[in-house]
């Protein structure tokens, strides 16, 4: 088996900027291009200099796979391309991207515009980095060039994630990206076909969780909301554009219709429209549900969530805001947070991670005096929750996924290494050590009987212990060419032609004018009644059946025309 | 140290040193070493441990825990070498055995943790850090790590292999830099004993069988001619490169890539000085490397400044024997002999090219790229090919296209492996276009992009007949063929496609608008009607490239159809609403900063249009950018207030930003009626709302207007001051209220006392110096740190995993 090489050049044992390197029967593929959000330096980005040191970018990448629209996957993509100078394909699913540069807008916004960075890609670098994308089907086989192929498969998570098969030849890895084995609100489970890939890299944010129901998780935090907004308080609710934001919509959206609650739920300027038009676009990539329901009415056109004004913050009563960004380090939410803190009967809901040094770490890691700029100081007295609403496959869910794919080896990336040595243990345990007595497994070897014992030994130490000499049996074939020339002169030709197509093999040519393919032995002699023909006799051990059999095909085919 | 931070520090080290409170965050290790590097290279490290005692005590801490996470020890590898970086600190921490316990053996390198990759790199990137110093190298020879790092090369963790083998190169500088300096002899018998054996130990490998080993060897090599400049590195090759010429002995030759690197490196060295063999040696490894890797060799041997000429010309020869390969394959007739000459018999060449898709892609690429990276170097071979090599780019792209039907065999396979082949496509339009200095119906998208850039530089290289500014007579033939396909390329149904024509065609409208066969072809046709049509296009990112087109032709006079004479410059004025409504309209922000962009320059160059009445206009588009809910777009907007503000005070001074250029103060008349037409168009409710933006950079833009205009009005008074009035009175209270947050609130009608009145009371200069700092320097304070990592113990348990 020709090798298949794996290189993380991020999110190898941590999570953010997922970058994975695949070589695989002489392709390279990037696997994910995704940034930091933690780092406001180089560090933020995966370290391409594994592969820029080694020549132009483009002749040694065949091409880049972006599973899903989040920063930690996409957000160095215009970086890679326009910057660091990839020029070739990139392909992602139809709702990456769309989605993928209204996120990378929004996040260059962050780190340009309010925090000054430089070093960092333009909105027109975003742009011409979209142009080089390719959209892809789920279940379409994409091929990147006459060997290398492409397969996406639903993966759940957020709208348009995927995972993908990447195939060369007989060869195949499967990439999972993110992906969440149990349906939600408006997203359903990841589903990959038996397609038993020589690795499965999969995922493992929790690799040791049993994750308990979203259920749950979703009563909580619509109750929290509602009380809130009964006692007249005001709920805050920091988001990124797409993604949690829509989720949390729905949700709120059926409770309020279902509760009959009159207080009014404002999206942050901008957002609303943009968004949900995506969602609404790519229905086909929700759940049965939603799209069972879109006939009657479509789940995105929300009647209840109406589109913010800065001055709304003011009025007086309850009312819940979506706003951006989510980890209230700039703008819009922060803004209203400021506004906010200072009243225990408000709470902020924070429903997802949060970088270290962001308001959104701080709070949520109990600080209740914040220094804010100028060396003002803001007492938080609202109260402060947290819900994680990440959709990622449990302990269970990787297994089951290991389970529907039966892939021959897996590599565990995007997670923790101590939670990883746990769940290898785990697929160890149950894949390889107890293999499952109603699969069929091939064997080779040889039954000794001995003193009323049977023992499985390999052919070599069965001969060696019953001190038998192996016997050799090899087939033999006979391909007729059209060949005016010597004998000498065609088994000079047929080297260089298997020398030219048969590049991992050892092809010789002897002293005595035959020619050797591994076992594969060819000798080419008059034919007795036309002279205008030459007889290759060919001849190969069994071990070598499959090589043998391709070769006299091969021969068969003809000599090329000497150039 | 800030006392603030150095009260935190002993609360985090035990927290660190505690195997019960993980850290949670992965980064915040990161930025403490940070920090930590920062306060050491501002003053010594012996002072901040004898200051800071609880730092010695994580280290000895960590070293007795048992169960300490695999970062936490890697972080603390790393700040001990950051500490021990400075000798008299490093003598410190010896004295308490420190050193040998975290890098000897009987450290964490003997124990269970070694496994994890994290300590194996901590431990590495610890030993660079602290190798700085005479005191560092024998302690490196006393506890046997060099013996370690050789083995590090090898690591499965390919960033510590790598890590290993930068340090080896270190570890050698540093000890070549003290008693042997300046000596190049090649008997390392006189040299350092560390660096003996490090050299030893890249000869053992050059010689070993193992490909892996003979590649970290020239790694190692290559590394050390880049980047050690010391005349001990012409010994040293001296004594290694009878090794490196014997591996071109093998076949195949063994880490073929890094020997090119080695080969290049020691050819930029100092070496070649001393040495005239190099050049022997680079010959033979351009002969015995396949095509495909001798290209980096060939390009790298002609950047070079100082190459004997034979050798240059075998370069080039390999670099242009694809092409011309191609050429000659694709030949329907003999051509005229000697367009490459002698590059197209190398039958190597040609066996490559036909053995495999694969393989003839990847040759031609190379050897596209390579020749066109070469081409605007000073040093690029002289007489420069450049028609054969046009024909050449040309063919490839025939062949690709399928527009070429050769007749030879050679030919005929080379057709049947490039059609189509978006690749090669990619590459022979690049190399096109750096050609310019001296379509098929299936087009991938980027193909075409490419085409449109190439097809540009062209044009504009083009030589003009002196004498006259109009384009010369082929151009203008060219540009009559080519408005046609612009034309279908908008119609296109792949917004990209679109997109990256109107783009072609803003550029091309920027250069030649003014050019009478440029103007004529262009209303001949129908691109200008197509463009305007696409300010209705459903994708934004093609209708902001269409406003920008369109504004741009507007400017040259290029979109009034002369079809209807009775209206004469309607359909401009139509242009002018049509934009407005983009700019009041559009749900996506791309179109509408296009259009402020637009007007913007309408504005600073006087655009026919804007012209007729400018205040009007102005009224019209900062009554809309002001309520913009992109920050952009009103930023865009402020910078069109600025560029007015310009036309009726006097420029901004030579390029600078206004509020550092102290602008001429206006003539008190011209002042007054200005400040009465800012009034009127409302600039003034737009700039002080702006002032309290949540976005900084549109605070920023405010505040640099307002100064620009206090500064253009300081030393007149102000006219009808009226300081104590009840208007100013209450317009200071609304502001105060919007600083607070509350916004919605309108200023109203402004009398100009009023408004310089407000102005001088405003502090402008405090708030710049705010808004200059960016956002989050708090969020990037060492107090907000320590402060987030002791508040994070014990209650993100949850949080850690969640990642977006």
């Amino acid at each position: 088996m020709p090798e298949i090489r794996v290189t993380p050049l991020g999110a190898g044992q941590d999570v953010g900027r997922s970058c994975i390197l695949v070589s695989i029967a002489g392709k390279n593929v990037m696997l994910d291009c995704g940034m930091h959000m933690g780092f406001s330096d180089d560090r933020r980005f995966p370290d391409f200099s594994y592969i820029t040191r080694s020549g132009r970018l483009t002749d040694f990448l065949d091409c880049v796979i972006i599973s899903h629209f989040h920063l930690d996957h996409c957000g160095a993509l215009p970086y890679f391309s326009e910057m660091v100078g990839y020029d070739g394909p990139i392909y992602m699913t139809q709702p990456t991207q769309a989605i993928c540069p209204i996120l990378l807008e929004d996040y260059r916004k962050i780190a340009v515009d309010k925090k000054g960075e430089a070093n960092f890609f333009t909105s027109q670098m975003i742009k011409d980095c979209m142009k080089k994308v390719v959209a892809v089907h789920l279940h379409q086989t994409v091929q990147v060039d006459d060997e290398l192929e492409i397969k996406a498969y639903y993966a759940g998570h957020v709208l348009g994630a995927a995972m993908f098969q990447i195939k060369v030849g007989s060869e195949s890895v499967v990439y999972t990206g993110d992906y969440n084995m149990t349906p939600d609100r408006h997203l359903g489970a990841a589903w990959i076909d038996k397609c038993r890939p020589n690795l499965l890299i999969t995922e493992s944010t929790y690799a040791t969780t049993i994750r308990d129901s979203k259920r749950c998780r979703e009563r909580d935090f619509l109750k929290k909301v509602h009380e809130t907004v009964e006692r007249g308080g005001k709920v805050l609710i920091p988001v990124f554009a797409l993604g949690r934001a829509q989720e949390l919509c729905i949700l709120l959206e059926t409770f309020w219709e279902r509760m009959d609650l009159k207080a009014p739920i404002y999206f942050s300027t901008g957002l609303t429209e943009k968004a949900n038009h995506y969602y609404k676009l790519f229905i086909p990539w929700t759940n049965q549900k939603i799209r069972k329901t879109f006939v009657q009415r479509n789940m995105f056109e929300f009647k209840h969530i109406k589109a913010f004004d800065r001055a709304f913050a003011d009025s007086p009563g309850p009312m819940v805001v979506f706003a951006t960004p989510g980890m209230l380090h700039a703008g819009q939410s922060l803004q209203i947070f400021r506004k906010w803190a200072g009243n225990e009967k408000n709470m902020v809901i924070m429903p997802g991670y949060c970088v270290q040094g962001t308001v959104g770490h701080k709070i949520l890691s109990g600080q209740r005096k914040l220094e804010m700029e100028g060396r003002q100081v803001l007492e938080v007295k609202m109260q402060v929750e947290y819900m994680s609403f990440s959709a990622h496959a449990d302990a269970k869910g990787i297994m089951q996924l290991v389970g529907q794919a039966e892939p021959e080896n897996v590599l565990l990336v995007h997670g923790e290494a101590k939670k990883m040595e746990f769940l290898k243990q785990k697929i160890e345990q149950e894949f390889r050590l107890l293999p499952d007595a109603k699969k069929p497994r091939l064997l080779h070897g040889t039954l000794i009987m001995k003193d009323s014992n049977f023992r499985l030994v390999s052919s070599e130490q069965a001969l060696k212990e019953l001190g038998l000499a192996e016997h050799q049996l090899r087939f033999t074939c006979r391909v007729h060419l059209h060949d005016t020339r010597k004998e000498q002169e065609t088994a000079v030709r047929v080297y260089s032609h298997l020398k030219s197509v048969l590049k991992d093999h050892c092809v010789q040519h002897l002293p005595d004018g035959s020619v050797t393919v591994e076992s594969i032995l060819i000798q080419a002699a008059a034919h007795s009644e036309d002279p205008g023909t030459k007889v290759l006799l060919v001849s190969w051990t069994y071990q070598d059946e499959e090589l043998g059999s391709y070769l006299t095909s091969l021969l068969k085919k003809g000599l090329p025309q000497a150039s | 140290m800030d006392p603030e931070c150095s009260r935190l520090l002993p609360a985090l080290c035990a927290v660190l040193a505690d195997p019960r409170q993980p850290v949670a965050d992965d980064t915040c290790l990161e930025k403490l070493l940070d920090w930590f590097t920062t306060v050491t290279e501002a003053g010594s490290s012996l002072l901040l441990l004898q200051e800071n005692p609880c730092l010695v005590e994580l280290l000895f801490r960590v070293l007795k825990s048992q169960d300490l996470s695999s970062r936490i020890l890697s972080f603390s590898l790393r700040l001990a070498g950051i500490f021990a970086a400075q000798e008299d600190c490093f003598q410190y921490l010896q004295q308490g055995e420190l050193l040998p316990m975290l890098f000897g053996e009987v450290g964490p390198l003997g124990g269970a943790a070694w496994t994890a990759p994290a300590v194996r790199s901590g431990w590495i990137q610890g030993l660079r850090t602290l190798a700085q110093h005479p005191s560092a190298l024998r302690f490196l020879a006393a506890c046997g790590a060099v013996d370690t790092i050789f083995s590090l090369q090898g690591d499965p963790s390919l960033f510590v292999a790598s890590a290993a083998g930068q340090l080896l190169v270190h570890i050698l500088d540093l000890a070549m830099r003290g008693p042997a300096e300046g000596r190049c002899s090649p008997q390392a018998c006189d040299w350092p004993a560390c660096a003996q054996k490090i050299v030893c130990h890249i000869e053992d490998s050059l010689c070993s069988m193992a490909t892996p080993q003979v590649t970290q060897a020239l790694n190692v090599l290559t590394t050390v001619f880049g980047h050690c400049h010391g005349l001990w590195t012409q010994g040293l090759w001296v004594r290694l490169s009878p090794l490196v010429a014997r591996l071109l002995e093998k076949d195949p030759v063994p880490a073929s890539h890094s020997l090119v690197d080695l080969l290049l490196s020691v050819a930029r060295s100092s070496v070649p000085s001393s040495d005239r063999g190099l050049w022997e040696t680079l010959a033979q490894t351009l002969s015995h490397l396949s095509p495909t890797q001798a290209g980096p060799l060939a390009l790298g041997i002609l950047k070079l400044q100082d190459c004997p000429q034979a050798l240059r010309t075998q370069a080039f020869g390999v670099l242009l024997q694809p092409l011309a390969c191609v050429l000659e394959a694709a030949a329907q007739a003999p051509g005229p002999p000697g367009l490459l000459h002698g590059a197209a018999g190398d039958p190597m060449a040609v066996d490559t090219l036909l053995c495999s898709k694969s393989a003839c892609v990847g040759l031609l690429c190379c050897a596209l790229t390579h020749l066109g990276l070469l081409q605007p170097l000073p040093q690029r071979p002289s007489p420069w090919p450049q028609a054969p090599l046009l024909g050449a780019a040309v063919t490839v792209l025939r062949l690709c296209s399928g527009s070429v039907a050769p007749t030879s065999d050679v030919g005929g396979r080379l057709c049947a492996i490039l059609v189509g082949c978006g690749r090669v496509q990619r590459a022979a339009l690049d190399f096109l276009g750096a050609l310019s200095q001296g379509a098929a119906p299936l087009f991938p998208l980027q193909v075409l992009k490419k085409a449109f850039q190439a097809t540009l530089r062209w044009l504009l290289s083009s030589p003009k007949t002196p004498g006259c500014c109009d384009l010369d007579p082929r151009t203008q033939l060219f540009l009559r063929e080519l408005l046609p396909v612009l034309q279908k390329r908008l119609c296109s149904p792949c917004w990209e496609v679109r997109d990256s024509g109107l783009e072609f065609l803003t550029q091309m409208t920027r250069h030649w608008g003014g050019q009478a066969g440029f103007r004529q072809a262009l209303l001949a046709s129908e691109v200008p009607e197509l463009t305007r049509q696409l300010l209705q296009d459903p994708e934004s990112y093609v209708r902001a490239s269409a406003v920008t087109a369109t504004g741009q032709l507007s400017s040259w006079g290029l979109l009034a159809a002369p079809a209807s004479p009775e209206r004469p410059g309607a359909q401009q004025k139509s242009l002018l609403v049509e934009l407005l409504h983009v700019l009041c309209a559009d749900s996506e922000g791309f179109p509408r900063r296009a259009v402020t962009q637009v007007f913007t320059e309408w504005l600073r160059d006087g655009h026919a249009d804007v012209a007729e009445d400018p205040e009007r206009f102005v009224a019209r588009v900062l009554q809309a950018a002001s309520r913009d809910p992109d920050w952009e777009v009103r930023a865009q907007g402020l910078e069109l207030a600025l560029v007015f503000l310009g036309r009726l005070l006097g420029p901004r001074g030579s390029h600078r930003p206004c509020a550092v250029a102290l602008p001429e103060a206006a003539p008190l008349g011209t002042l007054a009626q200005a400040l009465q037409v800012l009034c009127r168009v409302q600039l003034f409710e737009f700039a002080f709302r702006a002032l309290f933006d949540c976005d900084r950079p549109v605070a920023q833009k405010s505040c640099d207007l307002l100064l620009f205009l206090r500064a253009k009005a300081a030393p007149c008074g102000s006219p009808q001051e009226a300081g104590d009035s009840p208007t100013v009175a209450s317009v200071e209270a609304t502001l105060q209220r919007w600083q607070a947050g509350e916004q919605g609130q309108p200023l109203g009608y402004l009398e100009p006392g009023a408004v310089m009145a407000v102005l001088r009371s405003i502090d402008l200069e405090g708030l710049r110096d705010t808004l200059a700092e960016s956002s989050d320097h708090v969020e990037k304070s060492p107090q907000s740190l320590l402060q987030d990592m002791l508040a994070a113990v014990g209650v993100l348990g949850e949080n850690e995993a969640d990642c977006y």
